[in-house]
């Protein structure tokens, strides 16, 4: 019983504390600072009103700062020295590394890894999201979409291994080449190119239970009003769906894919445990993990190579976001 | 009306059918790994997993039992039943199987179909019944160390609660669930309360800077974190705080931040312009709209950010690695099971598939849980 | 609890037991044949009653257990408390714990090129003064283990930073006596007689090896080691203590030719199982299971000596499965017999005098013999009893090492990790797939001449 109620207190403190700011912090301003009474209540309400964004805004900015923004900073300064770090080489790793062809390779693999899994899991987790929303066993089907999504990489990649491996008596797909068609078995992980695939197609698995999760609350959140409206009008389902309600969800729509973008960026796990880069199938994230650790002026550089790939992504955000301001 | 009826249960037939197909291909994966984590480690790697269910031929070796040794004119003859065999029997505990064929060379095992008296050559003779009984004949007195034959017999489906058990049984696993827990709850809580207020000041509140913020949060979410991890815990030593779950929840809070923000804030700019800033004409300040109009209408997207919150911090190995002590009083789960239960050079595949099931069962628990309000309508009658 | 504990049943009662028990000590003292005056004497000269000593290392699960069993003999002599972690990501928890802080006393790092790096950074404390000879005078072939503990520390001096504890011997290969026996093989006494009997088995109707390279992020490491073995039987010691410091660089000639002696056994048509592509993936844990078939899908699989636990259930080393050596080219007798191990490195990571002590336990007789009953742990330590060994497998292997007079590293442990747990493997792995053995040994070198 003992663990059992440290923990909760350790939660309760936890929970209470962050809660305890915004309400206290907001109140001082309110009620102590800046009171919305007296004779200067209207002055005080304006002030109240510049400080509160930074009062909301702090404990996330302060988080931020010390926990990523400090250490690219850091990281970009460590890029730029030697393997142990002691030797001041400017943009040597940088250059050593495009030199380098698994580089290149790991480099085109995660742009065809952005390009593919984002649009794949969205678009399937977008129809699944539309197909079972009036289903009866809607959310039963949707559990078992989401599933994956608990399962560790590590227990994903087991599980693909049985799917994928050569010996026709473990791997599914060879054991249907082989028992079904009679042809040899083939090692999937090892075919040129198509390998590459053959490993999204494991984040795919993963990743739209996300997709349609998010995309299943923003179908939900559409004003009833106006499906109905197109329905009166005689407006047929796929007319609903791509006429009314994909065009009111295109914010959410554009959230998931950078979401599943910026996820591709930096998941090594399975390229890692399912070929170790090897046939051709490197990618940026396990390359740096190849170095980090070890060789960390390597390892940063191509984190900073990693965040300036998704730079596209961000000016189409920020750009977004701007227009929803005005 | 009937036409369009007609259409109508013809599509709801394509959907259900679609989306059966589309789940079916989902679920194969996760099958398997289900029927692996019944399985032993030997078993995983000798046959696949779709065969478990299914009576398999399996190949067994044992020796003619030699206290059944009796003489026949110049020969000497073996008797016995091959399940009662040592090297046999624990694969049949209940005594009696069947018997496919048998040999007595390990090339070719199955050389004799059961029931037929094979001639070895030099005067030895074999016959193994399909019920398992063997007469085994040879020329020369076989000693203490009877005879090889092999069979071949049909081995009942062997499901084993083992894993299982091992991973729940395993010293500390109360201690390191109850662990998991105190990292998991409060890691997905506080992030959320964080990034709801920075979300709704970065949606609906005017100040300077604002577009520079959310330009920065987004281009945050793509750090590494592994490049986080050094200076970060560095700064818990000088702050005192080390390695504890103190540390772990500033550092999981703070790593699921540009996340939480960048969803919460796009989900609670889609709210109606006109129900804030009515509230405001009414003298409601931000605090007070947030309280009471925005939380509640974000409930969706709070709700499904915290299912992703809780799957990562549940499923985490890294960051608790780093931010938390060693001990076995502040391990979690992930780490227990990495560290205590895979063993030295991992590829115990059937503890890892019932592991992995063991800790979906918390994460699904709370999907069904928060799914209840990803619901559609709560924004139905608030809008013109 | 009075009888003497030596079967391998009551080790694992012990290792059931050993979470709820773990200050129970495995062996009385003073019972069986072990060096208990060693641990008396240590006893005598050391108490650290109430320290608290941290210890980290790559053992995890059973195999962790078993140190603590005998780390319970150290807090019965000193006193002190011993609080093991062990972590299968122990290479890069002891980087970051060496960064950020919160390191231990004392590391065990599964082999020695970790440690290398660490002692240039200054993280590691160099053995106390009477240490530096100790694997020179106790250790069979201790010159070798002595130079593969020695590194440039922070200063650029080189020192001796650690003492060798737990060794796996790697030249061998395993089979089942009975498979051998059937099929009318005989253990091959050269590379010649070795080549001439997989010839034999596929001319037979077998496949005559088991080879699986699969191992994850580490994918392509047993390859190393066949790489390793043929360097030790096709050059000099000198050569391969050159290639292995890359002074002579990995595409000369010699290294080719050891890569592709390799390859006439993993790539020779109907050699390995499944093929080289399959080889290539095949989980090297996976891959003995092979053996134990009916009919037998290989005959033979080169791995080293920890394999057995990989083994199916019910397997026992010794009279279902045994080993033999990888045997040396009779064209190139002068070589000798060559073994190839690898081993782990205690080093003090921080300097106390009850980590200085915890060495000089690791160092006695008693503490290896302690070990060793409790399986799966070889010593190289002359004054360890041989008869301690649970098995006469495990007998065999030690005498290997204590026997050895030509002792070789693990090449791959010893080059930079860039080479040696990355090039070196994902190279091996392009080579077993189709790369030839000179592209392959031509890109090596140009990564190491990038770090350089």
């Amino acid at each position: 019983m003992n663990p059992v109620f440290q923990g909760l207190i350790t939660i309760g403190i936890g929970v209470g504390g962050i809660f305890l700011y915004f309400v206290a912090s907001n109140a001082l301003l309110d009620k102590v600072l800046f009171p919305a009474k007296g004779k200067n209540a209207s002055r005080n309400i304006n002030r109240a009103n510049t400080v509160r964004p930074w009062l909301f805004l702090a404990p996330t900015i302060i988080a931020l700062s010390l926990y990523l923004v400090y250490p690219v900073i850091g990281s970009f300064y460590r890029s730029l020295f030697n393997r142990s770090g002691d030797e001041f080489v400017a943009f040597s790793n940088y250059t050593t590394m495009f030199a380098s062809s698994e580089f290149r390779t790991a480099f085109w693999n995660n742009v065809l890894w952005a390009l593919v899994v984002p649009s794949v899991s969205t678009f399937l987790g977008l129809l699944i999201a539309q197909l079972t929303d009036k289903l009866r066993w809607g959310n039963i089907a949707k559990s078992l979409i989401f599933m994956p999504m608990a399962i560790s990489f590590v227990g994903a990649s087991l599980i693909w291994k049985f799917v994928y491996a050569i010996d026709p008596e473990l791997g599914i797909i060879n054991a249907i080449r082989v028992n079904m068609f009679g042809l040899d078995p083939l090692d999937v992980l090892q075919v040129a190119f198509w390998n590459n695939l053959f490993l999204m197609v494991i984040l795919i698995w993963v990743q739209t239970g996300f997709a349609m999760v998010i995309l299943s609350a923003a179908l939900r959140g559409i004003p009833e009003e106006t499906i109905e409206a197109a329905i009166i009008d005689g407006a047929n389902p796929f007319q609903i769906f791509f006429k009314i309600q994909v065009p009111q969800i295109t914010n959410t729509i554009i959230v998931v894919f950078t979401t599943t973008t910026i996820l591709v960026l930096k998941v090594f796990d399975i390229v890692y445990a399912m070929t170790g880069g090897n046939f051709n199938t490197q990618i940026l994230p396990s390359y740096m993990m190849q170095f980090m650790f070890r060789d960390d002026g390597r390892a940063t550089a191509v984190a900073i190579v990693i965040m300036l790939i998704v730079t596209p992504v961000m000016i189409q955000n920020i750009r977004q976001a701007r227009a929803e301001m005005r | 009306m009937d036409n369009i009826a007609g259409k109508k249960s013809g599509l709801t037939i394509a959907v259900n059918i679609t989306v059966f197909l589309l789940v079916l291909i989902w679920l194969i994966p996760t099958v398997g790994l289900f029927v692996s984590s019944f399985r032993d480690r030997d078993a995983i790697s000798s046959s696949g997993w779709w065969l478990a269910p299914f009576s398999t031929e399996q190949t067994f070796r044992g020796r003619g039992d030699v206290e059944s040794v009796s003489q026949d004119g110049a020969l000497f003859v073996l008797s016995g039943n091959v399940f009662q065999d040592p090297e046999i029997a624990p694969a049949f505990p209940n005594g009696e199987g069947d018997i496919v064929a048998f040999g007595d060379s390990g090339r070719a095992p199955g050389e004799y179909p059961a029931g037929e008296v094979a001639d070895l050559g030099d005067g030895e003779t074999l016959i193994v019944e399909a019920n398992g009984d063997y007469l085994y004949t040879v020329p020369e007195d076989p000693g203490n160390r009877g005879p090889r034959y092999y069979v071949v017999a049909s081995t009942p489906p062997n499901f084993t609660l083992d894993n299982y058990r091992t991973v729940l049984s395993a010293g500390g696993m109360g201690q390191a669930f109850i662990n998991t827990l105190t990292v998991t709850i409060p890691t997905t809580i506080i992030p959320i309360l964080m990034a709801a207020f920075a979300a709704y000041a970065l949606a609906w509140m005017d100040f300077r800077g604002r577009a520079f913020l959310i330009a920065a949060i987004i281009g945050l979410l793509v750090v590494p974190l592994q490049l986080a991890l050094v200076p970060m815990l560095q700064l818990h030593y000088n702050l005192g705080i080390g390695q504890s779950f103190l540390g772990i929840w500033l550092a999981h809070s703070a790593f699921g931040q540009p996340l939480a923000v960048y969803l919460l804030r796009n989900y609670m700019i889609g709210l109606p312009r006109d129900i804030i800033e009515s509230a405001r004409v009414d003298g409601g300040t931000d605090f007070q709209i947030f309280m009471k109009i925005i939380l509640p209408l974000s409930f969706p997207a709070l709700a499904a950010f915290a299912i992703f919150q809780f799957l990562w911090t549940w499923n985490d190995l890294l960051i608790a690695k780093v931010f938390l002590p060693s001990s076995e009083e502040a391990k979690v789960m992930t780490v227990k099971i990495a560290d205590d239960l895979l063993g030295s050079r991992g590829g115990d595949w059937g503890i890892l598939a019932a592991a992995a099931f063991v800790s979906i069962s918390i994460p699904l628990l709370v999907f069904f849980t928060l799914q209840r309000y990803l619901v559609r309508g709560l924004l139905a009658g608030s809008v013109k | 609890m009075t009888r003497t504990i030596t079967g391998v049943s009551a080790i694992a009662l012990i290792t059931v037991a050993g979470s709820a028990f773990a200050q129970d000590l495995i062996v009385p003292q003073g019972e069986g044949d072990f060096a208990w005056a060693a641990l008396e004497e240590f006893a005598a000269n050391n108490d650290f009653t109430g320290e608290t000593l941290n210890v980290t290392g790559a053992t995890t699960g059973d195999d962790a257990q078993r140190y603590r069993n005998l780390y319970a003999y150290f807090e019965q002599a000193t006193g002190a408390t011993v609080e093991y972690s062990g972590s299968e990501s122990f290479e890069q928890d002891i980087v970051i714990a060496a960064q950020a802080g919160g390191l231990p006393d004392v590391a065990l790092f599964p082999q020695p090129g970790l440690a290398k790096d660490l002692a240039a950074q200054g993280t590691l404390v160099p053995v106390a003064e009477g240490m530096t000879d100790f694997m020179v005078d106790n250790y069979a072939a201790g010159e070798s283990w002595k130079q593969l503990a020695t590194f440039p520390g922070a200063d650029g001096n080189e020192d001796v930073f650690g003492l060798f504890f737990g060794t796996d011997v790697k030249s061998l290969v395993w089979y089942v006596p009975e498979q051998f026996e059937e099929a009318g093989y005989d253990i091959p006494e050269t590379q010649e007689e070795l080549m001439a009997l997989s010839q034999q088995i596929v001319e037979d109707g077998g496949t005559p090896w088991c080879i699986g390279l699969g191992s994850g992020a580490a994918t392509g490491w047993p390859a190393t080691d066949w790489v390793e073995d043929m360097m030790l039987r096709t050059a000099s010691l000198e050569d391969y203590d050159r290639w292995v410091s890359n002074d002579m660089p990995f595409n000369d000639p010699i290294v080719v030719n050891a890569i592709e002696q390799y390859g006439m056994y993993a790539l020779t048509e109907g050699f390995a199982d499944g093929g080289p592509e399959a080889a290539a993936t095949t989980d090297f844990r996976d891959s003995p299971d092979g053996l134990f078939d009916f009919p037998p899908k290989c005959y033979m699989h080169k791995q080293a000596s920890f394999i057995p636990i990989f083994f199916p259930e019910g397997v026992e080393a010794g009279t279902d499965v045994e080993f033999f050596y990888f045997p040396p080219f009779e064209a190139n007798s002068d070589l000798g017999r060559p073994v190839l191990g690898s081993g782990g490195l205690a080093s003090v990571t921080n300097d106390r005098p009850v980590t200085t002590a915890f060495m000089e336990f690791l160092g006695t007789p008693i503490a290896h013999e302690l070990m060793m009953t409790q399986g799966q742990f070889l010593s190289p330590h002359v004054d360890a009893n041989l008869d301690i060994y649970t098995s006469d497998v495990q007998r065999a292997l030690g005498e290997i090492l204590t026997t050895a007079t030509s002792f070789r590293f693990d090449g791959s442990d010893l080059m930079p990790g860039e080479i040696g747990t990355n090039a070196f493997w994902t190279g091996m792995v392009d080579y077993t797939t189709g790369a030839d053995a000179q592209s392959v040994a031509d890109a090596i070198q140009s990564r190491w001449d990038e770090i350089k």
